[in-house]
């Protein structure tokens, strides 16, 4: 009976709990905290799942370019160990040889880039291979010959003729439409050319000393490519490529990642930030509660098990809540994508979920454990006398977060960049927007703006903290667009809408000048035409860079082989000059990297051998060079004076548009022995992932600038809040609506341009770091924002605080 | 004379503030007995408000002994002293002290949830009715006048059926004619209870009305009357 009794008397009070605990969420108090929440939830949910896809995507994108998930590249047949570990592995594989050779048709001859495949390949990516009739095939069959479209020019031959690879007499199967493997490299002008593994032998072009790259294709699991590529040790000439170090959209797709999971931390910094504030403010209002409590007998266990259903509630709506919007978040981000996304998506399953949960816990225990603890040691005497609590705050549970995120991040140096900036930043933004108050207070004012100052002078520790908060969340939403701004700025600068998608290169100077009038008539827009010579770096500084051990021990890429040199009066002006500046004389200027790379600086004298001749020229600058853009780059661009008596053939870019197909087809077929390459399939491609990719940046940027509105918005009525009783007293004391009304204005409108102008500084120092060190980009000023960010924050003002302003100035 | 039920020896409170040390009560010893009613008067900043909240182990001493209820106060922890101020202890405060999201009745079933029992809605019913909100149980503390919010905090307080009933300038915050109503409801009630009662207040003429007045003059006892009530304790 006893027993019963007590059940039911336990259920009755965790009923009243329940509904109490309900009631204190329902009744406006806690909704900021679920706001806080759910924000952080939803935000982790949906970039993380986003993330995920987009990383699939890429990743498949990227072994697409590759024609496999791995490949194994050699100068030499592959090692076979490694093949039998791929059968062990049960990989699917797949076997490419490639070397150069002479193609003759009946009428002429060409040397061509033979590419010989197995029935497998590609594994990944497209092959189209395309016949007479049209028919399309993806694979390279035993006696087939497929062919560059340009071959057919060149070798004057048709589909159906034979041709000899070699000494292999095969007759074309039809043209190569789409090859995984196409790279971006204009001087690449040898034409390609298919065949089936089974007929190298016939081409007898495999002979001792011959160029040849081997590769072996590779799909299977992650785990099991890790397993294949870590059991054999790489021989010299032996190299692994995978989508993680290949690629030519790499660059800004990694960009683009990076600065997603930046958002996702600033959102998260914001986020918790509105928690924290919220549930302070929640803490120091229940205080007197608590002690009523406990003068009425509460006991501590009492007490934890009444917070801790309130926790519970909140997290519980927090995260059901947070991740239903994770949902319908991701699916609005992913909507600029769904070009570049494929129709069926693989699905992020529920880690997401699993990340938003726990990050919105990790963050919740200090947020909400920390004023709940101090909240819990409220004195009982609290309920007659105000005193304040002895026990120290659990600053302890920061570690909880705190541990979590350096296991994370360990390696992350861009995430510390930001967190160590973050930190230093808000310390300092607090302290020179607080100086910045003294500074303004020495002015004479009139009584509004006198009385605001004062009142903001005379709590500096609340009013630093509003500074910092303010500011800060006002220069996390600076940054986060400005490196929007400036990533796809950059991107557009890299790749712009007019960039060149067709390159001629291999022009006699006896050619040039008809070959440059078929382009103005038609009023085609080109690149001037570059003079090009081949040849070798071969002395720094009198040091003979194939000898002297500092270069033989790790030679950079460019003393491996013979590279494009170029003469001009000026360089060409999508090129910035880093360091130096251009001559006139004996000079050359050098590509920033390849200069890093050397260890080049200004002044040094390099020699070069060009035709077995030596030139010899001072560095006379460094540039920085985007290879993405397509148009012509080179590492080395010379003074004319130093090459331009040596013999050389010329090259030009230029912008075709489908129309001018027939103009191509001319100039193929009247200058035979230029070498006419079109980019336009890989240049579309590369341009429609970018805007697109641009386009869900942005659409991620206002979510984050939203979720910072949200933060101040919060703090700013949460402080307001906290003034009603002293605009009551005011109120009562005699002053006018008016009166109060311009004091809080006034207070609040210079807490609002001090916070804009801080928030300014402190956004352009934290871009300037994270483009410069972070992106790895040349970082720039934002002029326009030092007007905007201020008006941005006073607007802010504005809007969160008029209504609540009316709201405390009606009832009296 | 009944055994008391309160005992304070040589009580002694100081605080330390800006390396100055500042005494507000000293050497206050007294005695109450069970069913008295005892009225703690003096000045603002006397220190009355300070020695209610000794006497009732909200605060503790900086010398000196307290016994209630055959407890020696300074023995006892925080917990103890809550569990204490559970069972025996009822408090009525001048600012009500309601939880504004809970309503009439389930406010004065508050301490029985406190200590873990169910909420006795029969009892919080009567004890409501007695005070004269029958009919009121479902309202918010919003929707209740401050006289009205008073009579919950004193159907919470008998709840527990305190031994001592300790009460904070009660009406401060009302005007007379409720203040005067609210003082004949807190009387009736703790002379039907046989509850012991200790009520801090500045109001010489609601002193009166208690059986015993000490008056505290800067932190020390000055004067102890035995009113004309004091007959139907003794």
């Amino acid at each position: 009976m006893n027993a019963i009794s007590s059940s039911k008397k336990s259920t009755l009070n965790s009923n009243l709990l329940l509904r109490w605990s309900w009631r204190e969420i329902y009744s406006a108090q806690l909704w900021p905290v679920v706001a806080a929440l759910v924000l952080i939830v939803a935000c982790v949910v949906a970039l993380s799942a986003l993330a995920m896809r987009v990383e699939k995507v890429i990743t498949a994108e990227g072994r697409s370019m590759l024609a496999a998930d791995v490949v194994q590249t050699s100068s030499y047949p592959i090692n076979p160990l490694i093949i039998d570990k791929a059968d062990q592995l049960a990989l699917q594989q797949s076997a490419q040889v490639s070397f150069q050779t002479m193609g003759f048709s009946d009428t002429s001859m060409h040397l061509i880039s033979v590419k010989a495949v197995d029935s497998f390949y590609p594994l990944r990516g497209e092959l189209r291979l395309k016949t007479k009739q049209e028919t399309l095939s993806q694979h390279v069959l035993p006696g087939e010959l497929w062919v560059a479209k340009r071959v057919l020019g060149l070798l004057d031959v048709e589909v159906g003729q034979t041709l000899a690879v070699g000494d292999a007499e095969l007759v074309i199967s039809g043209i190569i439409e789409a090859d995984p493997e196409l790279v971006f490299n204009p001087f690449n002008s040898i034409p390609a050319v298919f065949i089936h593994e089974s007929d190298i032998e016939k081409t007898g072009a495999l002979q001792i000393g011959s160029r040849v790259e081997y590769k072996r294709f590779f799909n299977g699991a992650d785990n099991k490519l890790d397993d294949l590529q870590n059991s054999v040790e790489l021989q010299p000439g032996e190299k692994w490529l995978s989508e993680k170090n290949q690629g030519n959209s790499g660059g800004f797709i990694n960009k683009a990642k990076q600065y997603l999971s930046l958002t996702i931390l600033m959102v998260i910094a914001m986020a918790s930030l509105t928690l924290v504030l919220t549930c302070s403010h929640y803490a120091s209002g229940r205080a007197q509660t608590i002690a009523m409590l406990k003068s009425l007998g509460a006991s501590r266990v009492w007490l934890k098990r009444w917070l801790m259903i309130q926790v519970a509630i909140l997290l519980a709506i927090g995260l059901v809540v947070g991740s239903l919007l994770g949902i319908v978040i991701e699916a609005l981000l992913r909507l600029p994508l769904t070009d570049v996304l494929p129709k069926e998506l693989p699905s992020y399953g529920f880690l997401p979920f699993l990340m938003g949960a726990s990050v919105a816990i990790l963050v919740a225990i200090p947020a909400l454990g920390i004023p709940l603890k101090k909240l819990l040691d409220t004195p009982a005497i609290n309920v007659l006398q105000q005193t304040k609590s002895k026990t120290k705050a659990a600053w302890w549970l920061i570690l909880f977060p705190l541990s979590a995120f350096i296991y994370y991040y360990f390696d992350a140096s861009m995430v510390w960049l930001v967190l160590v900036g973050l930190i230093v930043l808000f310390t300092l933004l607090a302290l020179v927007s607080y100086a910045c108050i003294l500074l303004v207070s020495r002015f004479k004012w009139g009584p509004a703006m006198s009385l605001a100052i004062s009142r903001l002078k005379r709590s500096p520790k609340q009013s630093l903290m509003q500074l910092a908060a303010l500011s800060g969340s006002l220069m996390l939403i600076a940054v986060i667009w400005l490196l929007r701004s400036d990533l796809v700025g950059d991107w557009q600068k890299a790749v712009p809408e007019n960039a060149p998608n067709v390159f001629a290169v291999n022009i006699n100077p006896t050619e040039l000048p008809g070959y440059l009038t078929h382009f103005d008539q038609r009023k085609i827009e080109r690149s001037e035409a570059f003079p090009v010579i081949r040849g070798r770096l071969s002395h720094i500084n009198g040091t003979d860079v194939y000898r002297a051990e500092q270069y033989k021990a790790n030679p950079a890429n460019i003393l491996k082989r013979e590279v494009n040199f170029t003469w001009l009066e000026t360089l060409p002006s999508y090129n910035q000059v880093l360091d130096g500046q251009w001559g006139q004389s004996q000079g050359v200027s050098v590509e920033q990297k390849v200069a890093r790379q050397l260890g080049l600086t200004i002044g040094d004298k390099l020699t070069f051998t060009v035709n077995s001749l030596q030139v010899t020229a001072a560095v006379n600058s460094i540039r920085d060079v985007h290879w993405q853009s397509m148009k012509p780059n080179f590492i080395f661009i010379f003074t004319p004076d130093v090459l331009q008596n040596l013999p050389a053939t010329w090259m030009l870019s230029a912008r075709v548009s489908e129309q001018d197909n027939d103009l191509l087809n001319q100039l193929s077929r009247d200058f035979p022995t230029i070498s006419l390459i079109d980019f336009r399939v890989l240049g579309n491609k590369l341009q429609s992932m970018l805007a697109q990719v641009s386009l869900s940046l942005t659409v991620l940027a206002s979510i984050a600038v939203l979720s910072g509105i949200l933060l101040m918005f919060t703090l700013l009525r949460l402080s307001l809040k906290q003034r009603q009783s002293e605009v009551m007293l005011y109120r009562t004391l005699g002053a006018t609506k008016k009166r109060i009304s311009q004091t809080l204005w006034a207070e609040y409108g210079l807490l609002a341009i001090i916070a804009g102008f801080v928030a300014t500084v402190g956004a352009e120092l934290l871009v300037y770091s994270l483009m410069q060190w972070g992106f790895k980009l040349t970082p720039s000023l934002h002029v326009e924002m030092w007007l905007v960010l201020p008006i941005i924050a006073l607007l802010i003002v504005l809007g969160s605080l008029r209504s609540l302003f009316k709201q405390l100035l009606t009832p009296l | 004379m009944s055994e008391p039920i309160l005992k304070v020896k040589s009580l002694s409170k100081s605080i330390t503030a800006h390396g100055n040390t500042l005494s507000i009560l000293s050497d206050i010893s007294l005695q109450v007995c069970k069913a008295e009613t005892v009225a703690i008067i003096g000045t603002s900043g006397a220190g009355k408000s300070t020695l209610m909240t000794l006497l009732a182990g909200l605060d503790v001493p900086t010398s000196g002994e307290i016994e209630l209820l055959g407890q020696p106060l300074s023995q006892l922890d925080d917990e103890a002293r809550a569990q204490l101020r559970g069972e025996s202890i009822g408090f009525v405060f001048q600012s009500f002290l309601l939880i504004p999201s809970l309503n009439a009745i389930e406010n004065v079933t508050l301490p029985t949830v406190l200590r873990g029992e169910g909420e006795d809605q029969v009892k919080a019913k009567a004890l409501l009715a007695s005070v004269g909100l029958a009919g009121r149980e479902l309202h918010l503390p919003t929707q209740l006048s401050g006289g009205e919010q008073q009579r919950v905090a004193l159907a919470r307080a008998f709840m527990s059926e305190p031994k001592i009933l300790f009460a904070d300038e009660p009406t401060g915050n009302l005007d007379k004619k409720t203040a005067k109503n609210i003082i004949e409801l807190l009387f009736a009630m703790n002379r039907d209870n046989g509850t012991t009662l200790i009520l801090v207040t500045h109001d010489e003429q609601l002193a009166a009305r208690c059986s015993r007045i000490l008056r505290i003059d800067d932190g020390k006892l000055v004067e102890e009357i035995i009113t004309a009530k004091a007959s139907s304790v003794l």
